[in-house]
């Protein structure tokens, strides 16, 4: 998981992070930090499709990152529409790729 | 309904600049901001900022963004995170969002401070997951620590292409290319070069065809354009990449003004039409930073102070004499900002071709982004002599001179004019402290003996290369010159994280090695 991780930046060091959680992508288990945005932690674990869209089935990934596009949303302990760009992550969350509106 | 002499909308550098202005004249002020971090983007900023010492230059965003929270908490300012102000309206009341909740606030003084939205660039394909934004980049790098992708194509040479792609380099991904359908490569010179002595290549007049990808991006084909903006057929170029990142331009974020009708024009975007002290057409309402025009932070912060100062005189919190007298200061500090090869005036301009010295600018340092090795020796930056000296390949006229302030020896002078380019005097006699190479914002300042074949360069990535170690010096087109062995490698807070690695080369690659790769030279 740690594969797109900077572990040491030449400039920041390292980062200030959470507890090392445990959630769920798809039904399988992942980890993440605490309090860093869900879609950050997939995309260090290499998770690039978020959601498919509803009428034409195209898949659809972050691209904004700051909450504004809602290219990002996923489902997540079963709300639809979640924008995980800006959703922090928690222990045990689970979180599903979005086909239209729903899991 | 609660009443604030100021009410704040944006926790960015104009925002935060604005209320610490007006706290500190004796308001009462509270900032909202949707996001729950202030500081707006200066927290993505890792590189030293431009401009003069008295608007932090030399300094990063990142620190400047602590002074000013640091400033704001000392002055007891409310900042009010995931708030989104979401109407205001003429009488100044305003509407803000928290927890789905609406409550209304009253404003003596509003000042609109949402900065800007990033403008897209649609092609075929550009849906696809890998295709980001440059702040989506620079957020998951800088602000949490994930490397957006293993390799990118960035769209766009602005200052924001130039500096996020340069930070995708420290952050340890491939930058494959950075291409534009401009002429000209439309940030500073100084910040392409840093890239193309890394080896990263210019593609000018070039626009994307197409990313391609089965789920995600893979490939990317960029082709040449002519001057009706058509691709030139035969010129199709395609790059292996995970990532597509697009700088194309920064939209205002002015809708709040135009909710409370505010008098709008078009300045590279719609933004509300404001008086020297950013104040609309509406009494009472102002605006500043990118809402009011797109620049850059530090003429936000000044543009937010000046918009402060004027509430509070308006407000009867400071006397006319005070607000003339600081205005003034800052509005000379703005100028100075403004000005230069880069200024409003020279946005997007192609037929520049002089320095305000009258000295060529170098068209490859437009198109390509580095100076030729003959090119280089025309600047007053350049000068041969014997001993250690700086040689500074800074040839536009930006608005920067902390390398004249680095020096306390008297070799570097820019003057009162802050975009003059710096020269060397021959007289005096440089003692190898390397200040000015930490120092220089662009990272354009190198310490140069000609005869011992010894090169100072400041060096910015992880791993910093160790004293002894061999590699390869880089021309400033990125391309291997011969075989470097570091010698010295000097580490300082003074630094601010920018190391100062001497290496030694060939006596000839003295005048040429700009840069240093860690791989083992070869023919």
């Amino acid at each position: 998981m740690e594969d797109n991780r900077i572990v040491h930046h030449p400039i920041l060091g390292t980062y200030e992070k959470g507890n090392l959680v445990t959630f769920t992508y798809d039904g399988k288990e992942m980890k993440g930090y605490e309090g860093e945005p869900i879609a950050a932690a997939l995309l260090a674990a290499g998770v690039r499709i978020h959601r498919y869209t509803l009428r034409q089935d195209k898949p659809r990934g972050f691209f904004c990152a700051i909450g504004r596009c809602t290219d990002c949303v996923m489902v997540v302990d079963g709300k639809i529409n979640t924008r995980t760009c800006i959703t922090p992550l928690r222990e045990g969350m689970v979180v599903q790729t979005q086909h239209g509106i729903k899991a | 309904m609660k009443r604030w002499d100021l009410v704040v909308i944006g926790a960015g550098p104009a925002g935060l600049s604005a209320a610490i202005e007006a706290a500190e004249a004796g308001m009462s002020v509270i900032v909202f901001d949707e996001n729950k971090k202030p500081g707006g983007q200066l927290f993505k900023q890792i590189h030293k900022f431009f401009g003069s010492k008295e608007n932090h230059a030399g300094v990063r965003g990142i620190e400047i963004g602590q002074m000013l929270l640091e400033k704001a908490q000392k002055d007891h300012i409310q900042v009010e995170l995931d708030s989104a102000v979401i109407g205001i309206a003429k009488d100044r009341s305003v509407s803000v969002r928290k927890d789905g909740q609406t409550r209304e606030v009253q404003g003596q003084n509003i000042l609109i401070a949402a900065g800007a939205s990033e403008r897209t660039l649609p092609f075929p394909g550009w849906t696809l997951p890998g295709v980001i934004g440059a702040g989506a980049a620079q957020t998951m790098m800088n602000l949490y620590g994930v490397r957006p992708g293993k390799k990118i194509l960035m769209i766009g040479s602005g200052n924001v292409g130039l500096v996020v792609s340069y930070q995708m380099l420290q952050a340890g991904c491939q930058v494959a290319a950075v291409v534009d359908a401009a002429p000209r490569i439309g940030g500073y010179g100084v910040h392409a070069a840093k890239l193309a002595r890394n080896g990263v290549p210019f593609y000018l007049s070039h626009t994307v065809i197409r990313a391609e990808g089965d789920g995600a991006v893979k490939s990317v084909t960029i082709g040449q354009v002519d001057s009706s903006w058509n691709i030139i057929p035969g010129t199709e170029k395609t790059f292996d990449v995970d990532t597509v990142c697009m700088a194309v331009g920064l939209d205002p974020m002015s809708q709040l003004a135009r909710m409370a009708g505010a008098l709008i024009e078009e300045k590279g975007g719609l933004v509300p039409t404001v008086d020297e002290y950013g104040q609309t057409s509406l009494p009472g309402i102002f605006a500043a930073g990118d809402v009011a025009g797109i620049e850059e932070a530090s003429s936000a912060m000044l543009n937010g102070e000046i918009a402060g100062l004027r509430a509070a005189f308006k407000s009867g919190y400071i006397d006319e004499e005070t607000f003339r007298t600081e205005y003034k200061k800052k509005k000379a500090a703005l100028g100075d900002l403004r000005k230069g090869t880069f200024s409003p005036e020279n946005k997007g301009r192609t037929d520049l071709t002089l320095t305000s010295e009258g000295l060529p600018l170098s068209e490859n340092l437009f198109e390509k982004g580095f100076l030729t090795d003959e090119e280089v020796t025309k600047y007053p930056g350049v000068i041969k002599k014997a001993g250690v000296h700086p040689v500074i390949e800074c040839t536009q006229n930006i608005p920067c001179n902390p390398c004249q302030e680095a020096c306390a020896f008297g070799c570097i002078e820019v003057g009162e004019d802050i975009t003059a380019l710096p020269r060397i005097n021959p007289q005096a006699d440089c003692r190898n402290c390397g200040k000015c190479v930490a120092m220089c914002s662009g990272q354009a300042i190198f310490l140069v003996d000609e005869e011992a074949g010894c090169v100072t360069i400041p060096y910015e990535f992880d791993p910093i290369p160790e004293e002894g170690e061999m590699g390869t010096a880089l021309g400033r087109d990125g391309s291997p010159l011969g075989q470097a062995e570091i010698i010295k490698v000097r580490k300082s807070p003074a630094f601010d994280h920018t190391a100062l690695v001497t290496m030694r080369v060939d006596k000839t690659l003295a005048m040429k090695a700009r840069a240093y790769s860690r791989k083992t030279f070869s023919e």
